[in-house]
């Protein structure tokens, strides 16, 4: 059965690209989220196998969502995604509990290795 | 043998050892049946005991002797820590303070501990249970009686021996995005291993600029060497990994940074030697003028691209980051030896005004700028005082409003992004707004046209010179002096206070400091003609002010950000600036300080830089609106602006 995976961010750019580079890989989106209250309440309900995290999105930021996921399931594997010059940022969500990051602008293979690494 | 040289050494250690008793005494008030506790304070006083035998203290070494036995027999007996016990204990440990301290200024002579070594010897007796001649007591074997004072007892020197675990050396691939944070995801995989210790340079730093990716540390793990390499590989775009042999580095010239617990055993402390902070600012103010040096010579270097200067300047800009890395981190010191102090006070008070209440320290590992946290102690006790004195109820009273009749008060500390928040936190009353709003309308403080004290609002009344929160003179607080007091230390550190307080709830103050001081990276800005420096810490991001959407909150200007209204500061009209050039295209900053945000619109940014910050005297009517001033590499002055103050 293939992985699957819950995709967060404001944009539906940025969402549709992620789920298009996990697609092609064979990952299943199982949903997607906007902001972090619905990130939250989608891995509450959809316990994916991967989350991947936008940093700043309205209505609670990917940190704090990554603080409350984890708190909830301190096995939850979680992939942020980060711009360049969001390093302190990165580094609070790992402290949060994140277990990887990527930085836009997206490279597929960098993506995937990211995956698996998370997956690993 | 020189003693002299020791006396330091012996006044440092013993007051730490003391301070560790306060802690266990109440840990074991809490915990009765707890023999840690016991067994802690027994060896602090052990410990105190041989040194001031070793430094000829004999009055000194006697009273410690006699708490001791009384300790030992306690542990003995496993009596129960009567409150008796617990009170004798304290006055104990308050008088060995006295008593290290007239000793260590020369006149342990002097030092009249009263009637206190015939209370500690009663006490012993009464404690003791009686066992019958050739009795053998159940469990282990019996405790050593504590052995005579000695002059000739071995002196405990601190142990240089080597910290356990393997030195580790990382290399993050120098292409790799964002090195520091995947620096930080590869410590997280060791810590998974095991224990991990001595990070160089610190993982605080690892998000300067200048850091190459490579980083060593000392791990102590049951795991082979394989393992160490597999799990630190997975941690992604790895370029290589390095586990020494266990062979042991040289003694790290260092202060103990690392969050030791105060009760631990010497050993914890091996590897590491005391030094004066006088030195570590020296060295730090010259490293500060060393970067000040090196940002011209890079600019001096960009005039000759290619050439042998860029490389050399290149060369030594990251010799200094790292020097100053290796500084910083020495100056580093966990918060809880300052914190360390608070629960007995806190105890002693409640005690003294009839309160119950429930003391925690939560982040005590966190680490601040030594010469930060010094400063800290004073205003954090007062926030305290006023939160036992104040905002906590009296029992009878939290019962009659359906609350525990026993109080909570936290004191936190947390790293959010680059600075440390220090929280303290009480369930009591709350602040009466009413009362402080009318109080304010008479003295004139606010404007009679003010309905509701916001929490700024309710800062800045508080925060005035001489103003008064409490209904009445108390011998405890005073005459409620002082948050005024805890606003300029927080303000001249670069840091922010923030207050909380709900009705009937509590109130919280947040102190907001940065990490470290001297050396500042800010965004430069031109308005104007002159520029102005902000702090990098606290702008979350910019944007093209003159294109975002713009709307009007209570009269104020404001743009709309991701649904979010931020008001404007235009720093031209904040300042009275009217030369120079206004762009058609300016950029907006956006600060945050703690939950507040603000977007300060600028003419231009110049880039960003380390500047070493420099304490600002502001001439009598300037705008409060500067932390601090700094000379560029070019040689000019220029203001650092007050992110708090622009939110």
């Amino acid at each position: 059965m293939s992985h699957t995976v819950l995709v967060c961010d404001d944009a539906i750019f940025m969402r549709t690209m992620i789920s298009d580079i996990l697609t092609q890989a064979g990952f299943e989106v199982v949903g997607e989220a906007e902001t972090g209250v619905q990130a939250v309440e989608k891995f509450r309900q959809l316990k994916p196998d991967l989350v991947t995290m936008d940093i700043v999105m309205p209505d609670m930021g990917g940190i704090d969502a990554v603080r409350e996921i984890c708190r909830e399931s301190p096995d939850a594997k979680i992939l942020m995604c980060s711009a360049m010059g969001q390093q302190a940022l990165v580094v609070e969500a790992i402290q949060a509990g994140a277990k990887d990051f990527v930085v836009k602008p997206f490279q597929p293979s960098r993506v995937l290795e990211a995956v698996q690494r998370v997956l690993g | 043998m020189d003693l002299n040289k020791y006396a330091a050494l012996f006044l440092a250690e013993s007051r730490e050892h003391l301070t560790t008793c306060n802690r266990l005494l109440l840990d074991w008030e809490r915990e009765p049946g707890s023999t840690e506790a016991v067994a802690g304070l027994f060896r602090a006083i052990h410990s105190l005991k041989g040194m001031a035998a070793t430094m000829g203290y004999g009055r000194l070494a006697d009273l410690a002797h006699r708490t001791e036995h009384l300790l030992d027999a306690v542990r003995a007996g496993r009596a129960p820590a009567g409150a008796g016990v617990v009170d004798l204990l304290l006055k104990a440990i308050d008088a060995l303070e006295r008593g290290v301290d007239e000793a260590a200024a020369g006149a342990d002579g002097g030092f009249d501990p009263g009637d206190l070594p015939a209370a500690l010897e009663a006490a012993a007796a009464a404690a003791a249970p009686t066992p019958a001649k050739g009795a053998v007591r159940k469990g282990k074997k019996a405790a050593e009686p504590p052995a005579p004072v000695s002059a000739a007892a071995p002196l405990p020197m601190p142990d240089f021996g080597e910290e356990a675990g393997r030195v580790v050396r990382v290399e993050i691939r120098p292409d790799a995005p964002l090195l520091g944070a995947r620096a930080h995801l590869a410590l997280r995989r060791a810590e998974q291993l095991g224990k991990v210790t001595g990070v160089m340079p610190p993982a605080a730093n690892f998000d300067v600029q200048g850091f190459d990716g490579r980083f060593t540390f000392r791990l102590d793990a049951p795991v082979g060497e394989s393992q160490i390499i597999a799990a630190i590989e997975a941690a992604g775009e790895i370029a290589s990994v390095a586990v020494d042999a266990d062979t042991v580095q040289t003694a790290e010239w260092r202060i103990p940074s690392a969050a030791v617990p105060a009760a631990a055993a010497p050993s914890a402390r091996s590897g590491q030697i005391r030094v004066d902070r006088r030195r570590l600012d020296a060295l730090m103010s010259q490293v500060g003028e060393l970067v000040v040096a090196r940002n011209r010579l890079l600019e001096l270097a960009q005039l000759d691209p290619g050439g042998e200067l860029e490389a050399l300047g290149a060369r030594i800009s990251r010799l200094v980051s790292d020097l100053q890395a290796e500084i910083i981190e020495a100056r580093m010191t966990p918060v809880w030896q300052v914190f360390d102090r608070f629960p007995r006070a806190v105890r002693d008070l409640a005690r003294h005004l009839g309160k119950q209440i429930r003391f925690e320290m939560e982040g005590e590992g966190i680490e601040l700028d030594r010469a930060i946290l010094d400063e800290l102690g004073d205003p954090l006790l007062h926030l305290l005082r006023n939160a036992v004195d104040h905002g906590l109820e009296p029992p009878d009273e939290r019962q009659r409003h359906g609350k525990p009749p026993e109080g909570r008060l936290v004191l936190s500390a947390a790293r959010e992004h680059s600075s440390v928040a220090i929280r303290i936190q009480d369930d009591g009353r709350g602040i009466d707004r009413r009362a402080i709003l009318a109080k304010a309308k008479r003295e004139g403080v606010v404007g009679p046209e003010v309905e509701i004290l916001t929490d700024d609002l309710l800062l800045k009344v508080l925060g005035r010179p001489g103003f008064s929160t409490a209904e009445r003179v108390s011998s405890v607080s005073g005459r409620g002096v002082g948050i005024d007091v805890v606003l300029t230390k927080v303000r001249a550190h670069g840091g922010a206070v923030e207050i909380a307080s709900t009705p009937g709830q509590g109130t919280t103050f947040t102190l907001r400091l940065p990490l470290t001081l001297a050396i500042l990276r800010v965004l430069t800005a031109r308005v104007g003609t002159e520029r102005y420096l902000l702090p990098l810490s606290y702008v979350a991001e910019t944007v093209e002010f003159d294109v975002q959407p713009r709307t009007d909150v209570k009269g104020r200007e404001a743009i709309v950000l991701r649904e979010r209204v931020i008001p404007i500061v235009h720093l031209r009209a904040l300042l009275g600036v009217d030369g120079g050039e206004v762009p058609p295209r300016r950029p907006g900053l956006v600060l945050e300080v703690g939950d507040r945000r603000s977007a300060v619109v600028v003419d231009s940014l110049m880039g960003q830089q380390e500047v070493v910050v420099e304490p600002f005297d502001a001439p009598k009517g300037t705008a409060p609106l500067f932390s601090g001033a700094t000379i560029l590499a070019d040689g000019t002055p220029a203001l650092i602006l007050d992110a708090a103050a622009l939110v």
